[in-house]
C-alpha cells in the first residue's frame, strides 16, 4: 500500500513540476500582425507552372500577380476584371488583339524590374511541351504550332517595355479570360533548362511580385508568407505575416480554431456548426453555389460503344423516363436537411443561382414524389412481374449499383437514404465504397454505370466539356450525354452573342437539361468558412474567402 | 568467434538484400496492377488532356511495364529511386527530411518504452500477485487495446483543451522563430511531448506484458530456487540471472517494434500534424506517386531488417550460444 501512495505522490508530483515549469519556459510571441490559416496537407509546389489545388492556387495568387483581377460582382452574377499588373487595357473592335499597358512600379522580390518581356517569357513558358505546365494547350485563340506551343512573333509585340499588343487568331471570341495567367520572371527561369524546371529549386525559392513573399516553406508543417513593403500593392495596416498551418486532422483543425491557434479554415462540416457557434471568437460564413453534388448514370451501353464504336442506349438507365423517375424517387431535401443542416440548396441543373443574370428562377426543382416516380416507370414499361418488390422489363431487373468515393460522410449518409428511397419504388440499389484513386479511374474509363460525386463549377460558365456529344473530345462527359439542341447553344457560345443572346441561350440550355436530364441533380453544397473575428475586410464571394489576402486586416 | 560473427553478418546481409530486391519488385507489381493513374490524380476541367499524355511519357508510364521494370531496375543499381512525381525532387531526397524525423521521435519513443516497461516489471515482479501487479496487468491490456488515435483524441482534450499545458499539434509553434535557443528546444520537447506518450503508451504494454510473462516462467524454473538456496540476493537474481534470460523474447519483439516505428506512425503523425514517414507513405499511395511509394517501402524494408539484425546481435551477446542458429 506504501508503494502505491509512493507511486501516487510521484506522479502528481511530476504533473505539478511539469505543469510550473511549462508555464515558466513558454516564451509568449507577438500575435498582434498575424494570421495563421489551417490547411489540411500540404503543398506540392509553390510555383504557378505547376501549381494546382486550391490552396496552392491562392498562395500563388498572392506571391504572383497577373496582368488583371478577376472579382465577382454580385450584382449581376459575373465577375469584372479590375486593374493588376496592368493599369488599362484596349481591345480591337473585332477583338483581333488587346493592348495592354503595364504598371511602372512593379518590382520582383529580388529587386529585378517587372516589363513586357517577363509577359512574353510567361506565355512562352506555360505553352512549352517540355515544361508540362498545368496550363499547356489552354491557348487555343492564340497563334500556336502544331505542338500548342505559342507562336510568340505572330501573338506578341512589344509596344514599349510597358505596352504590349496580344494578337488573337481569325475568327475566334477570345476575352481576357485567355490572357490572364500569373505572370513568372523571365530573369530567373530563362537560366534554367526548360526541361529541368519541373525538378528546380525554384520551385520552392520563388522570386514573386505579388504582395506577399515566401518566409519560410517547413515541409509538412506551415508556409509563411511575409508582407513585401516594396509591392505596389503594400499600405499601411495591411498583415505583416500569413501563416499556412497544414493540419492534416479535422478535428485537431476545429479544436485549433477554438483554441484561437488557428483563426481561419474551410471546409467545416455543418454537423459541428453548432459547437462552434458557441465560441464567441468566431464567425462563419459559406461560400455558395460552387458545388453541386450529382448522381451519374451512363446514358448508353459502354461495352458495345468502347467494342464496336456503337452508341447504344443504356438497359437501365438510357430512358429519359427512367432517369427523371429516380429523380422524383429521391428525397434530397432529407438529404439536404437532415445532413447539410440546409447548408445548400436543391440544384436543379448546372447552372447555380449564383449566375443571376442566366439563372432561370422561373424553374422549379424536381419534388420527392415517390407515386410520380412510380407512375413514370409504369409508363415506361417497368412491372414488378414476379413480385419480389423490384421491378422488370424485358427479362432485366431493375438492380445496379451505386458507386461512391470512400471517406466522404456526406456521400455514405446520402446513399443509404437514396437505396431506401429506390427500394420504395421498387429499384434494387447497392452501395459500394472505392478508394478515390480507383474511383477516378473508372469514371475515366467508364466502368461504373451508376455513381455519386461532385462538380466544383468553373467561374465564368463552361458548359461544353461536360455535356457536349462529341464523346471523342469531351472526356469529361462521364455520362455520355447526347442531345443535339443542347449542342447547338453550346456551340453558339463559341460565337460572338449579345448578352441577351447569351441570357437567352443559357435559361435554354436549363429548360433542355430539366427536360431530358443527363444526371439526377442532387443539390448545392456550401462551403463553410470559419474564421477568427479579429480578421477584417474579409470578402465570402463565389471566388472563396481566401482571395486577396493583402485587403485583410486586423482588429481586437 | 569474431570471424563466426562478420560470416553471419554477411550471410544476413546478403539474404537481406534478397528479400529487399524481391519486396520492391513485388511492390512495383502491385503498383501497376492497382487502379488509379497519376497522371489522373485530379479531376479537373482546367487540365489539358494533352498535358496528361506528355506528363505520362516523361514518367515512362506510356511504355510497357517490362521496360519500366528493366528500367527501374537500371537506375536501382545506381542507388537512384527517381523523382517523386508530386514533389518534383529525388525520391531520397524527399524521404531524407521525413526519415531524419521518424529516426528521432521512433528512436526516443522505443527507449521510453523499455526503459518504462523494464522498471514497471521491476515494481510488479517485487509484489507478485499484489494489487499492483494486478492493476498493471489490467492497465496494460486497457492501453493495448485502446486505439492510438482515441488515446491521441483524449491526450489533446485533457492537456491541450481543459487545462492549456501542451499544445495540440505541429512539430513546432508558429512562433518558433522569434524564440531564444532555449526556447526553441523547448518548443519542440512541449509539442512532442502528446505525441511521444500517444506513441508509447501501447509499445510499454506490449513490453510489460512480454517481460512480465518471461521473468515469471523463469522465476519458476528449479535453477532459481537454487541460485536463492545458495544465498544470492533477490536483486542480484533478477538482474544476472532471470533478466537476461526473461529478456531474449522481449528483444525478438522490441526488434520488430523498432522496425516498425521507423517506418512510421501514421495515426500519430495524422493526430499531431507530424511529419514522419508514415503519412509521407500513405500519402504516395494515395497520390500514386508511384516512386515514393517504392523509396518509403525501401527504407521501411531495410529499418525492418537493420533492427532485425540488431536485435539477434544483441541476443547473441546475452547468449553465445545463439550465434549457431543465425549462422544456420
Amino acid at each position: 500500500m506504501l508503494q502505491v501512495m509512493r507511486i501516487v505522490k510521484i506522479f502528481f508530483s511530476s504533473i505539478l513540476f511539469l505543469y510550473l515549469f511549462i508555464s515558466c519556459n513558454v516564451e509568449k510571441a507577438d500575435l498582434t500582425q498575424k494570421v495563421v490559416i489551417g490547411i489540411s496537407a500540404d503543398l506540392e509546389t509553390i510555383n504557378p507552372i505547376y501549381s494546382f489545388s486550391v490552396d496552392e492556387g491562392v498562395i500563388d495568387e498572392t506571391l504572383f500577380l497577373s496582368l488583371v483581377q478577376f472579382e465577382w460582382n454580385d450584382k449581376i452574377g459575373d465577375v469584372d476584371a479590375k486593374p493588376m499588373l496592368a493599369t488599362s487595357w484596349e481591345w480591337a473592335p473585332d477583338s483581333s488583339y488587346v493592348i495592354f499597358n503595364l504598371r511602372d512600379d512593379v518590382f520582383w522580390s529580388d529587386g529585378k524590374k517587372f516589363s513586357a518581356d517577363d509577359v512574353i517569357y510567361t506565355f512562352d513558358i506555360y505553352s512549352d511541351p517540355k515544361v508540362q505546365s498545368r496550363f499547356y494547350g489552354s491557348f487555343k485563340n492564340l497563334y500556336t504550332d502544331y505542338d500548342n506551343h505559342i507562336d510568340l512573333k505572330k501573338s506578341f509585340e512589344v509596344l514599349s517595355p510597358l505596352k504590349i499588343k496580344i494578337n488573337f487568331i481569325p475568327n475566334s471570341v477570345p476575352s481576357l479570360l485567355d490572357v490572364v495567367f500569373p505572370i513568372i520572371p523571365k530573369h530567373v527561369f530563362e537560366n534554367i533548362k526548360r526541361e529541368n524546371i519541373t525538378t528546380s529549386e525554384i520551385n520552392f525559392k520563388p522570386v514573386t511580385n505579388g504582395a506577399y513573399k515566401l518566409k519560410k516553406w517547413d515541409r509538412n508543417q506551415m508556409v509563411v508568407l511575409k508582407a513585401d513593403r516594396k509591392s505596389f500593392l503594400y499600405q499601411q495596416g495591411m498583415i505583416d505575416v500569413i501563416i499556412f498551418k497544414i493540419v492534416p486532422d479535422y478535428n485537431s483543425r476545429l479544436v485549433q480554431l477554438q483554441k484561437d491557434e488557428i483563426d481561419f479554415c474551410e471546409l467545416v462540416k455543418p454537423i459541428d456548426i453548432k459547437d462552434l457557434k458557441k465560441s464567441k471568437n468566431l464567425i462563419i460564413e459559406s461560400v455558395k453555389g460552387r458545388e453541386y453534388d450529382y448522381i451519374g448514370l451512363n446514358n448508353i451501353d459502354m461495352k458495345s460503344y468502347s467494342d464496336n464504336k456503337v452508341i447504344k442506349k443504356n438497359n437501365l438507365f438510357g430512358s429519359t423516363k427512367v432517369r427523371q423517375a429516380l429523380a422524383y424517387a429521391i428525397n434530397r431535401n432529407e438529404i439536404l436537411t437532415d445532413y447539410l443542416n440546409n447548408y445548400g440548396e436543391l440544384a436543379i441543373t448546372p447552372i447555380s443561382s449564383i449566375f443571376k443574370l442566366y439563372f432561370d428562377d422561373t424553374l422549379e426543382p424536381i419534388e420527392y414524389s415517390p407515386d410520380l416516380a412510380r407512375k413514370i416507370l409504369k409508363d415506361d414499361g417497368w412491372k414488378d412481374i414476379d413480385n419480389d418488390g423490384i421491378l422488370e422489363k424485358n427479362n432485366l431487373k431493375f438492380t445496379f449499383t451505386l458507386y461512391i468515393p470512400s471517406g466522404n460522410p456526406l456521400r455514405e449518409f446520402a446513399g443509404t437514404i437514396i437505396k431506401n428511397n429506390l427500394k420504395a419504388v421498387g429499384v434494387d440499389m447497392n452501395l459500394e465504397k472505392l478508394e478515390l484513386g480507383a474511383f477516378l479511374d473508372n469514371l475515366y474509363n467508364k466502368k461504373m454505370d451508376a455513381w455519386m460525386a461532385s462538380w466544383y463549377i468553373q467561374v465564368p460558365l463552361e458548359l461544353k466539356i461536360f455535356w457536349y456529344s462529341d464523346l471523342q473530345n469531351t472526356p469529361l462527359n462521364f455520362v455520355s450525354y447526347q442531345n443535339k439542341e443542347a449542342d447547338k447553344i453550346m456551340d453558339a457560345f463559341s460565337k460572338r452573342l449579345t448578352q441577351e443572346e447569351k441570357i437567352n441561350n443559357y435559361k435554354k440550355f436549363q429548360n433542355i437539361i430539366l427536360n431530358e436530364p443527363p444526371v439526377i441533380f442532387l443539390y448545392w453544397t456550401d462551403d463553410i468558412v470559419v474564421h477568427n473575428k479579429k480578421i477584417k475586410n474579409l470578402k465570402v464571394d463565389p471566388f472563396g474567402a481566401l482571395q486577396k489576402l493583402w485587403e485583410w486586416r486586423i482588429e481586437y | 568467434m569474431k570471424k563466426e560473427l562478420l560470416v553471419a553478418i554477411l550471410k544476413r546481409i546478403s539474404t537481406s538484400l534478397i528479400v529487399i530486391f524481391l519486396l520492391i519488385t513485388f511492390i512495383f507489381i502491385l503498383l501497376r496492377l492497382a487502379p488509379g493513374d497519376p497522371t489522373q490524380k485530379f479531376l479537373s476541367p482546367q487540365l489539358s488532356p494533352q498535358l496528361a499524355s506528355r506528363v505520362a511519357e516523361s514518367f515512362n508510364l506510356d511504355k510497357p511495364v517490362l521496360s519500366q521494370y528493366f528500367s527501374f531496375v537500371k537506375n536501382l543499381f545506381t542507388g537512384d529511386f527517381g523523382y517523386s512525381y508530386n514533389y518534383r525532387q529525388p525520391v531520397l531526397s524527399v524521404i531524407k527530411d521525413y526519415f531524419l524525423f521518424t529516426l528521432l521521435f521512433s528512436t526516443i519513443s522505443f527507449f521510453i518504452q523499455l526503459i518504462i516497461s523494464y522498471n514497471l516489471v521491476k515494481i510488479s515482479f517485487r509484489k507478485t500477485g499484489g494489487t499492483i501487479d494486478k492493476s498493471l496487468s489490467k492497465l496494460s491490456l486497457i492501453l493495448f487495446a485502446t486505439p492510438s488515435f482515441v488515446l491521441g483524441l483524449i491526450l489533446v482534450y485533457i492537456f491541450s483543451v481543459q487545462l492549456d499545458l501542451l499544445p495540440t499539434s505541429g512539430l513546432k509553434s508558429i512562433f518558433h522563430d522569434d524564440f531564444s535557443f532555449t526556447g526553441k528546444i523547448w518548443d519542440y520537447v512541449l509539442h512532442l511531448i502528446l505525441p511521444l506518450i500517444t506513441l508509447s503508451l501501447a509499445g510499454i504494454a506490449v513490453f510489460y506484458s512480454y517481460l512480465r510473462d518471461s521473468v515469471e516462467e523463469i522465476f519458476n524454473k528449479s535453477f532459481i530456487v537454487n541460485l536463492k538456496a545458495g544465498g544470492y540476493s533477490d536483486r542480484e537474481i533478477f538482474v544476472k540471472h532471470i533478466l537476461p534470460n526473461a529478456a531474449r523474447p522481449l528483444i525478438s519483439v522490441a526488434g520488430i517494434e523498432f522496425g516498425i516505428l521507423l517506418s512510421g506512425a501514421l495515426i500519430t503523425e495524422v493526430i499531431f500534424s507530424l511529419p514522419g514517414m508514415g503519412r509521407l507513405t500513405v500519402n504516395a499511395i494515395f497520390n500514386r506517386d508511384f516512386p515514393l511509394v517504392i523509396g518509403c517501402s525501401f527504407i521501411a524494408g531495410v529499418m525492418m531488417i537493420l533492427s532485425n539484425l540488431i536485435a539477434d546481435l544483441i541476443k547473441i551477446k546475452i547468449d553465445k550460444r545463439l550465434l549457431k542458429d543465425l549462422l544456420q
